[in-house]
């Protein structure tokens, strides 16, 4: 076979012209799932630079940290060197990774939201299947979705951990039973602070601002509330402040409680924690509903 | 095929600002200029069209369908373009389209296929990898354009896509857009306040001025051929001024334009303006029908619906023939006649004393 042969035999069309698509379309469900990957996707840095991978993984690692300590002391000491050693219950494992909570979830919303606004793609989008609820759905679910790998992972994989190592719960009924307030705390907590950064993030378009709205938020109403406490103000003061409100959540679904709010019932704790995460549904919904898109 | 967008006395208004103010149309196959000054309602008609936002009054049907209610049916049928140039500037063109092209419902590997394709179909083949933020407006001009084709819509609204482009871009950019409505066979929806683009590619026009439709129609019907005769002489001033009084001794309307004349009349104009040169055997260089640039469509019957846009044009250019003007509260009255010259006199007498140069 000579050259010229081979090289015809190998040519191929390379430009296919314009080609009519028959085939079938996901609809809204599809526009929404397409939405959720790609968001969850952004969230996380993926598909982009190395610099934009950096703050998500680091902090999803710092709240794996303390489950991976107490399960590796588990797994590679003997059974009577940690015979002394107390570990957090499920529901204080919060206080350990709380500041890792509290930055992963400055992050997430402001990349999921404020970009699709800044760049112009919350009008593309719109021109899709999608409308204005199904776009905030999609993308709430992708920010919770963010926000429970840090929320909801660690304490479920400490659980997986111990059951595997034989530390944690005993017998089917009490690991099921230990399995649904690890589920039901860390939905709670990642609903909680999902509707909080999304309402905070609906009022703006520009990422550093909603990052630092929610950081002061965080921070200034754990200090007010601390300070009306403190001046004998009742525990429930601390209802304002979202961040000992998440710990309290997952503290009473584990059938404990802590230290800041012990005396408040439990209905003014989720009453506390409906209107926070309903309130920041709420308010993005009101936002978007508003918001010039074709222009 | 019938009509694509029916518009039918729709009214929006941002909180006091009427943006439309009973606006009808209709929007057939091929590329359609939606035409109007800025703040004339270009883009609340688009959003409107579009189904994210509801009209006050009047109703839209695109496809036969409501947006209003099954937006999401028709935004399943509709690619859009708009018109900023913000795009997200670490991803990838290929991936920003593929993305769009899934979430308008086409599964993965099929947006996947789809992207590459269209990317190379608007020239971007060889750049479809590279970030849309490295890349010029031209350039992200058609990643735009690519994501409104890539699922294969059979409507495309583009809202004013060469803006922001060179002359060679913009001719580029131009002829793609009429192979998308010809070639392509997707009807298009060009917003733009740039005339001349309009009346290079395409096949029909919508003028808004004021929140209304002021004109609307092919090309052909907004230029109008009615409007009577060009003509230019090659002679002396003498003899042109004795060629024009005979055609004016008719009753026939004359006017300057140019380096010639338009002469409008009855239905024998043209018999007449070739006796008239018989009878003073006057060199002619130019006689046909007369038609009008869009421009003068567009300042004419924009002006009529606005006078504030252009009242010295609205005052003396009569609209065309054959195109539905429309005001706010219905039909216009039709234009004064031409005030360029005094209604023919009972004697012979000299419309233009001295001749024109």
């Amino acid at each position: 076979m000579s050259s010229q042969d081979v090289f015809a035999h190998d040519a191929q069309i390379i430009d296919r012209g314009y080609r009519k698509y028959d085939g079938p379309r996901t609809g809204v469900i599809g526009a929404q799932r397409a939405v959720f990957r790609h968001s969850v996707q952004r969230a996380l840095g993926m598909r982009r630079t190395i610099w934009a991978k950096v703050l998500p993984i680091a902090t999803i690692g710092f709240a794996y940290v303390p489950a991976i300590v107490f399960v590796g002391v588990i797994a590679l000491f003997p059974a009577a060197d940690t015979a002394d050693i107390e570990l957090p219950s499920y529901g204080e494992y919060y206080t350990f990774v709380i500041a890792a909570i509290m930055a992963f979830v400055a992050i997430v919303a402001p990349e999921v939201l404020c970009t699709d606004r800044r760049t112009g793609m919350l009008g593309v989008y719109l021109a899709a299947p999608l409308d204005r609820d199904t776009y905030l759905v999609a993308k709430s679910a992708a920010i919770g979705f963010a926000l429970s790998l840090v929320c909801l992972g660690p304490p479920l994989f400490m659980l997986v951990a111990n059951v595997l190592q034989s530390q944690g719960p005993e017998g089917f009924v009490d690991i099921v039973d230990t399995l649904w307030r690890v589920l039901v705390a860390g939905l709670a907590v990642t609903a909680l602070y999902t509707g909080i950064t999304v309402g905070i993030t609906s009022l703006t378009d520009r990422k550093f601002i909603a990052m630092a709205a929610i950081m002061l938020l965080f921070l200034v109403s754990l200090s007010t509330a601390g300070i009306i406490q403190g001046v004998g103000g009742a525990k429930g003061i601390f209802c304002i402040a979202p961040t000992p409100l998440s710990l309290e959540l997952a503290a009473r679904v584990h059938g404990e409680r802590t230290q800041i709010m012990d005396g408040v019932p439990s209905a003014t704790v989720w009453l506390a924690w409906a209107a926070w995460t309903f309130g920041g549904f709420a308010l993005a919904r009101n936002r978007l509903r508003h918001l010039p898109v074709t222009r | 095929m019938g009509a694509v967008i029916e518009v039918q006395g729709v009214v929006k208004r941002w909180g006091t600002t009427l943006a439309l103010g009973g606006a009808s149309c209709t929007v057939g196959p091929g590329v359609t200029g939606l035409l109007g000054a800025n703040g004339a309602g270009k883009t609340s008609l688009l959003g409107l069209i579009l189904g994210l936002d509801r009209p006050d009054e009047g109703q839209i049907r695109v496809f036969g369908i409501d947006p209003a209610t099954a937006g999401p049916d028709v935004r399943a049928l509709l690619g859009y373009s708009p018109e900023h140039h913000l795009l997200p500037p670490d991803v990838k063109a290929v991936d920003f389209v593929r993305h769009v092209a899934e979430v308008h419902g086409l599964p993965p590997r099929e947006a996947t296929n789809r992207a590459s394709d269209v990317l190379w179909q608007v020239g971007l083949g060889e750049e479809r990898g590279r970030p849309l933020g490295t890349m010029s407006t031209g350039q992200r001009q058609r990643v735009k354009l690519a994501q409104a084709l890539a699922h294969d819509p059979k409507l495309v609204l583009l809202d004013e896509p060469t803006d922001g482009l060179d002359p060679v871009q913009r001719d580029a950019m131009l002829e793609l857009i009429h192979r998308i409505g010809h070639e392509f066979e997707i009807t298009v929806l060009l917003s733009s306040h740039l005339l001349e683009e309009v009346e290079r590619i395409c096949d029909a026009a919508v003028i808004l001025a004021g929140g209304v439709v002021a004109a609307s129609g092919s090309l052909e019907q907004l230029r109008g051929t009615g409007e009577g005769v060009a003509v230019e002489f090659d002679g002396t001033p003498q003899l042109v001024n004795d060629t024009l009084a005979i055609v004016h001794r008719t009753g026939a309307h004359i006017r300057p334009e140019g380096r010639g004349f338009v002469i409008s009349g009855d239905e024998h104009l043209a018999a007449t303006v070739r006796d008239a040169i018989a009878t003073t055997g006057i060199g002619l260089r130019r006689l046909g029908r007369r038609t009008v640039s869009l421009e003068e469509v567009f300042l004419g019957v924009g002006a009529a619906a606005d006078p504030a846009l252009d009242p010295r044009r609205a005052s003396h250019l009569p609209p065309p023939p054959g195109v539905a003007h429309q005001g706010p509260f219905g039909a216009l009255p039709p234009p004064p006649p031409p005030a360029s010259l005094p209604p023919p006199p009972a004697a012979p007498s000299m419309p233009w004393p001295g001749g024109r140069p």
